[in-house]
């Protein structure tokens, strides 16, 4: 399989479109009224300009491209030192602007690949992935312990690869070994099977969607995962009936469409399966009157937008052929794939939920501070990060967070912790099987 | 690849004695982090800073200044860095002091329409505080993200400036930190400490400060300002044929003081983004573009400046001028009326074509040698194969006129830099010998400045340069003294 992973080097015509403007370092709308707020969880956090959005990591790229800028620990901890949310990104108005979290990415695969990157801490991870197919060290059988109480009760589910099922619910590892989110699978598995719904998981079997691997730059790592990753899709569609696969979690949503399309041969391994967020997939049932809440949920909730399922699924409308403006200029961007309205939809209809929102949402959310690799390589950082998003939700006054990322909602969690709050964050699917 | 920035002598001592002032998180000498501070968008240069540092307070400031005056180490002052005059790259090494962490606004007076803020205040955060009591300030065409008050001291201009005049002149007091360390204030502040309120009646000392491009001290507060903001807006949007034609419809129009922003420019700059490198204007398109804003507070008001501005467009027509009323290219007319704006401050449309870099030749011009100068820098710009896409205002009526050519460049070629930078160098000998004077000059055009200045000018700005900064440690090198 080749996959077209673009190298720092051949991004560097991209890199020189930045004019350090600085337009990346807050969101901002005009309005009116205007709006204001921080962007960069880097930049909040450690303020130097070379930490601050893209601005700062395009200034890096460049000082290495340009041969002023040599690896030292600390460079090395700076490009790592970043959640490759996207929230600069859609800052930008700039003809780079399609490429920002791939120029990062490019800078972190380039440290891997000259032998200094990722930190420590985070070859924990990559270890782990090696060792065990998932970033927790957990041991393949625990991927399961979820689905005990559905035995308990006489529901087992289906185990895919023993017995054909149309539906793929390919959990994610952390939903399967992070205790704290392990009522994400719960929940879904309970909605589906209240709905009706056919499907399987593949069990023991499920392997880490690689991005993780990804995201720190350890490229080779990736293609393994998701080379297997998508054989065993085939196969699924082949030889058991698979039609689709759905996904609770944000990131491995965010790898299956947009990371293993890198590949050369995705159409040929993915091209007759639909990838599709639990969300996104519930909200169909949800059009056709098929979920009818019956519960009430009283509560007052606010709505986090993780940045996979929002700002990372932002389709960038590039000139390809020069016959519009030029060669590769920037022209516009399309969130028709964004989940932004449709879970908003959904706590809206849930008797009982008052919902409010924060200030900074959609393609300016800000992020948890849990992705790109921060929660494991600076967990402490990631849950103060957290703290602030919290603050955002309480200063709304609701009781409660909702969000569709188990990433997200771990590290929120932990953030509301620290601050010693009530606030607790819940996923959309534990609210819609609450309410069914 | 783009010059080299120079490298620097690190001192580890010194790095440690910023880091007491402000602790570690907050000062570094990593090259990776003083590398993202040694360029901006302009043709300046690239240069190293050995040092950054964040100060949090007014204390650490005043420390900082203090120890970098015995030390003799330059000190350049730094809140966004977007200006394109290269004014916070350090010509000289030393510590970069990033401003960003104080960005507390402090007040807004509603009642006497003020408001004291930090250096670290963006336009973006001020504004969002601002509209909720319908104020506005005039919001220049930067990044959101960019420094309300460096804007403020370095003269900027904004979207009300055609009323008010620059930015400068909305200062209203100023705490500033000297390059000895010691804390000074000027305006009313300095008499009673919480009466931000006027510079006048007394002397003017915020002049100490406003216009020196941050060599005689450090803003760590500024009372600035602030306008109610009527709810509606109506745009007069005018063409020429000339450049004469169109001085001629913005004085007559300036006249009536009724518009916030009163703005020509030439069909280069009108388009989005300006044409890299230079193409022709097509056949039949007016050379010159105008608009021009004006906010009313009822419908009747807004008929009475219509009606005003048909009488100035009578006015010129009787002249004989080509001028008409025409359609002002949406995208443009909405980054000029909707500041601030990301999309013009990201010099979207500017840089884009060109590759990242923009520098220009910005310059106040009294309308009257608008033509003559415009003439001669269409001829230098043409013949560099870079387009004229020109700029031409007037403020506070019709005190100032300003003009500058805005020019785009690839930053990834040094050939095309230097391209540029020459261009520009020579469209502002042609200003200045009309009598123009640039704002916010970079050093090469500081030179041609002092050149040509009076000797008792020069001498005169050495000796309060050396009153306030014996050491000449503050942005050292960016007068060209």
């Amino acid at each position: 399989m080749k996959w077209d992973i673009p190298s720092l080097e051949e991004l560097e015509d991209a890199v020189w479109k930045c004019t350090a403007c600085g337009n990346c370092k807050t969101t901002y709308d005009f309005g009116p009224p205007p709006t204001f707020g921080e962007i960069c969880p880097a930049g909040v956090e450690f303020g130097f300009d070379g930490n601050m959005a893209s601005k700062g990591k395009i200034a890096f790229a460049r000082g290495i491209l340009d041969g002023q800028l040599e690896w030292t620990e600390e460079f090395v901890n700076d490009i790592y030192r970043c959640t490759i949310c996207g929230g600069c990104q859609n800052q930008c108005e700039l003809d780079h602007k399609p490429v920002i979290p791939e120029i990062m990415e490019a800078i972190r695969r380039k440290a891997v690949e000259d032998g200094v990157g990722p930190m420590p801490t985070q070859k924990v991870i990559a270890q782990s992935l090696r060792s065990y197919d998932n970033p927790y060290q957990g041991p393949r059988r625990v991927r399961t312990d979820w689905t005990r109480p559905f035995k308990k009760a006489k529901n087992p589910i289906k185990n895919i690869m023993k017995e054909n099922a149309p539906i793929l619910f390919y959990v994610g590892c952390t939903g399967a070994f992070n205790l704290p989110v392990r009522n994400f699978p719960v929940a879904t598995a309970s909605i589906f099977q209240k709905l009706g719904i056919d499907f399987g998981i593949l069990g023991e079997n499920e392997i880490c969607c690689g991005s993780t691997a990804m995201r720190l730059g350890d490229v080779d790592e990736f293609k393994r995962v998701a080379e297997t990753n998508m054989k065993t899709f085939k196969d699924l569609h082949d030889n058991h009936g698979v039609e689709t696969i759905v996904t609770s979690c944000a990131g491995c949503f965010r790898a299956m469409k947009k990371d293993y399309s890198l590949s050369d041969e995705y159409e040929d391994y993915m091209g007759g399966l639909k990838i599709i967020h639990t969300t996104n997939f519930l909200f169909n049932y949800f059009k056709q009157g098929k979920i009818k809440f019956t519960k009430e949920v009283p509560w007052k909730v606010t709505y986090h937008d993780p940045c996979h399922t929002g700002r990372h699924l932002i389709d960038y409308k590039i000139d390809e052929d020069g016959s519009q403006q030029w060669k590769g200029s920037y022209l516009g961007k399309n969130e028709d794939n964004c989940l932004y309205d449709i879970p908003r939809e959904i706590l809206k209809a849930i008797p009982g939920i008052e919902f409010v929102e924060m200030e900074r949402i959609r393609s300016n959310s800000y992020c948890c501070g849990g992705g790109g690799g921060v929660m494991t390589g600076y967990g402490e950082w990631a849950v103060k990060n957290a703290g602030l998003r919290v603050q955002e939700a309480m200063d709304t006054g609701a009781q409660k967070m909702v969000s569709i990322c188990p990433f997200c909602h771990f590290n929120l969690n932990e953030g509301s912790k620290r601050l010693q709050s009530d606030m607790k964050v819940y996923d959309l699917v534990e609210l819609i099987d609450l309410a069914l | 690849m783009t010059e080299m920035p120079m490298e620097s002598k690190v001192d580890s001592k010194i790095t440690k004695k910023l880091c007491e002032i402000v602790g570690e998180k907050n000062a570094t000498d990593y090259k990776h982090i003083r590398y993202a501070y040694s360029y901006d968008l302009s043709f300046v240069k690239p240069k190293l800073p050995d040092y950054i540092v964040m100060p949090t307070s007014v204390e650490q400031v005043q420390a900082i200044m203090k120890f970098a005056n015995q030390e003799k180490i330059s000190v350049t002052p730094f809140t966004a860095g977007t200006n394109i005059g290269g004014l916070c790259i350090p010509e000289n090494g030393g510590i970069l002091l990033d401003m960003k962490r104080m960005n507390n606004i402090i007040r807004i007076d509603e009642e006497s329409h003020y408001a004291i803020i930090e250096p670290g205040v963006s336009h973006a955060k001020f504004a969002s505080a601002l509209a909720k009591y319908n104020l506005r300030f005039s919001w220049p065409v930067g990044p959101p993200s960019a420094s309300t008050s460096s804007c403020a001291i370095s003269h900027g201009i904004g979207g009300l400036s055609g009323r008010y005049g620059l930015n400068s002149e909305e200062i209203t007091s100023m705490e500033v930190v000297l390059p000895t360390g010691e804390l000074v204030r000027v305006g009313s502040c300095a008499i009673q400490e919480d009466a931000w309120h006027s510079c006048l009646p007394l002397p003017r000392m915020d002049g100490l400060f406003t216009g020196w491009l941050g060599t005689t001290g450090v803003i760590t507060k500024i009372g600035l300002r602030v306008h109610p903001t009527p709810p509606i807006l109506k745009v007069f949007t005018a063409s020429t044929e000339t450049i004469g034609q169109m001085a001629s419809y913005l004085r007559t129009l300036g006249n009536y003081e009724i518009c916030d922003d009163l703005t020509g420019v030439s069909w280069w700059l009108s388009q989005v983004p300006i044409p890299y490198p230079y193409k022709p204007k097509p056949e039949g398109v007016p050379e010159w573009i105008s608009f021009a804003t004006t906010f009313s507070w009822t419908q009747k008001e807004k008929e009475a400046r219509e009606e005003i501005w048909k009488m100035v467009v009578d006015e010129e027509t009787k002249k004989g001028s080509s001028l008409k009323e025409t359609v002002y290219p949406e995208e443009a007319l909405k980054a000029r009326t909707q500041l601030p704006s990301q999309i013009v401050g990201s010099t979207k449309n500017y840089t884009k074509q060109g590759g990242a870099g923009i520098s220009w030749p910005g310059t106040f011009t009294p309308v009257n040698k608008w033509e003559p100068v415009y003439e001669e820098w269409k001829k230098i710009l043409i013949g560099r194969n870079l387009s004229p896409s020109v700029r031409v205002t007037n403020y506070r009526g019709v005190h100032y006129g300003m003009l500058r050519a805005m020019i785009p460049f690839p930053k990834k070629d040094p050939a095309s830099i230097e391209n540029a930078r020459q261009a520009i160098v020579e469209c502002l000998k042609v200003d200045l010998d009309n009598g123009g004077i640039p704002y916010k000059p970079p050093v090469d055009f500081g030179l041609e400045i002092n050149k040509r200045a009076h000797p008792g000018y020069v001498e005169l700005m050495k000796r309060v340069k050396n009153m306030l900064d014996p050491n000449d440690i503050m942005n050292t090198g960016k007068l060209a003294l």
